[in-house]
């Protein structure tokens, strides 16, 4: 007999969400966090997107900790000495469904409370090291020899998924798999943060993505700025392959680059930086999803791959909770057949096939190659950049038509003509 | 604001007795680009008198490096016990 049904590896939103959906269910469920307290390892932009969580905690809206409601959603175009920049406010936004701005270890230590009450027991201050085998099996994990057995493992490890790798259940990460995360919250009064930002409320946030088509030797690096209720979270998504081929720049200057842009500074002066951080970001898309699930185990949550951005969005945090408890779900009618094997589990694939989760990673097969295209981080910024000067300026000079004002700009581009109409064909089919 | 400044906001649980990542030194002394000096985050690889320094306590546990070297330098590991980096925020 196993000392649990389900052994939970990692307390995100992922693994939160499993536990509470199984101990919920009756199910004898044990969330190990390496961080004490949980949430105190982890890191996020981060704008928790959608209701996924609604299934699990259905008055979460109200008793989660959560930061401001997103009421305006920006995506930019920095250069140089523009920006280039949609601002998207609507009351029907805020009449659909946007999301909350969040602070993990807040959000992530209540998460793990609410397993607890739920039934769950939580370990935090435990590092598992592999997955404990008998023959193909997995049952249960392995800490510093100790074996602990389940029936079912889920691992929700996050972003550098150690467990899966050492247990050989997946390969190790590459540079096409992930990006650089660093990230500072910046202190600044919460009256401040709700003018700056033109917001309705203090409840209410501001959410933006900047291309950043300026950084030093050419990196490319996504930017955030996300505002809560007392503080803004700014930070960089750097691509890793980029990187390596600049080899000249430093992830953590780059961070200051973004902050100095003439159109950034204002927003976050007089602001007091409050922490750093920095972590993996999985942007590999579905070419990045390992294996799901074994004999005995299946793997959720960002240490799955499971994260979505086309330069307009990023999330990560709604994928995770809904592949938690798809996995919980599949954990508790293996349990019913008393059969853990791969084909048994296998139904965990299937519950994300018919989601949003995988159908999204494989409708945008292929997104990450636009993300990361020259034609989003030079093409487009310095052909708006060029047209919006022309189109906005007056230099007493006849006034041409926006066709050929467009023209000109698109010649004045380094991407040759070329290879911007094949660009532009993918990448709006892609997106 | 320098890295040094940032890293001294930093809330950490220091683990004397293991060193969740090691570097084989060997391997590094040979290596054509020292990609991890200018990937990890936390500035815990830098070059003195060309010789490679890692110290792994400042280390953020971000996984950066062990993906950054590609010369099968880096072994990575979780810290244990709840030691390492400690957010107040995250």
């Amino acid at each position: 007999m196993s000392e649990f049904d389900v052994i939970v590896v990692g307390a995100g939103p992922a693994g939160a969400s499993a536990a509470i959906k199984l101990a919920t269910s009756g199910s004898s469920v044990l969330l190990v966090e390496r961080g004490d307290p949980p949430g105190s390892k982890n890191v996020s932009g981060g704008v928790l997107w959608g209701d996924s969580m609604g299934s699990v905690i259905p008055d979460w809206e109200k008793t989660a900790p959560m930061e401001r409601y997103v009421e305006a959603k920006g995506v930019s175009f920095l250069t140089k000495d523009s920006k280039i920049s949609i601002d998207f406010r609507s009351r029907k936004l805020q009449e659909r469904r946007s999301g909350y701005t969040v602070l993990r270890t807040k959000l992530d230590q209540w998460l793990a409370k609410k397993a607890k009450d739920s039934g769950a027991m939580v370990a935090a201050g435990i590092t598992v090291d592999k997955l404990a085998f008998k023959a193909d099996q997995v049952i249960g994990v392995e800490q510093d020899g100790d074996v602990i057995t389940s029936d079912v493992v889920i691992l929700a490890e996050g972003a550098n998924p150690r467990v899966a790798i050492n247990s050989g259940i997946r390969e190790k990460l590459v540079d096409r798999d992930v990006a650089i995360g660093v990230k500072e919250i910046i202190k600044l009064p919460e009256k401040t943060i709700t003018e700056r930002f033109n917001l309705t409320s203090p409840k209410m946030g501001f959410a933006s993505e900047y291309v950043l088509g300026f950084l030093d030797g050419g990196v490319k690096a996504g930017g955030f700025i996300y505002t809560n209720k007392e503080s803004i979270s700014l930070g960089l998504v750097i691509s890793m392959k980029e990187m390596r081929e600049n080899n000249n720049t430093r992830s953590f200057d780059l961070i200051e680059q973004f902050k100095e842009h003439p159109y950034i500074a204002p927003l976050i002066e007089g602001g007091r930086v409050d922490e750093y951080s920095a972590h993996m970001v999985q942007e590999g898309g579905i070419k990045s999803v390992p294996q799901l699930y074994g004999n005995g185990y299946m793997i959720v949550g960002d240490g799955a791959g499971f994260s979505f951005s086309n330069g307009m969005v990023l999330q990560g945090m709604n994928y995770a909770i809904a592949s938690g408890i798809a996995a919980a779900e599949s954990a508790m009618k293996a349990k019913i057949k008393s059969n853990f094997s791969k084909g048994s589990l296998s139904s965990y694939e299937e519950r994300l096939k018919s989601s949003f989760v995988l159908q999204d990673l494989m409708n945008f097969k292929g997104i990450e190659d636009v993300t990361w295209s020259d034609m989003i981080h030079r093409g487009i910024p310095n052909i708006s950049e060029e047209l919006f000067l022309s189109l906005f300026s007056e230099n007493g000079q006849p006034k041409k038509h926006l066709y050929n004002n467009l023209i000109r700009s698109i010649g004045s581009s380094e991407v040759p003509r070329k290879d911007m109409i094949i660009n532009m064909y993918r990448m709006l089919r892609r997106m | 604001m320098k890295i040094e400044d940032r890293l001294s906001l930093l809330n950490y649980k220091t683990d004397k007795s293991y060193e969740h990542i090691t570097i084989n030194p060997s391997i590094c002394e040979t290596c054509p680009d020292h990609f991890c000096t200018f990937a990890c985050p936390a500035k815990c690889y830098s070059l003195i008198e060309e010789k490679l320094n890692f110290k792994y306590e400042d280390c953020v546990e971000c996984g950066t490096c062990d993906v950054a070297c590609s010369h099968g330098s880096v072994a990575w590991t979780n810290t244990k016990g709840g030691h390492g980096v400690k957010y107040k925020y995250g």
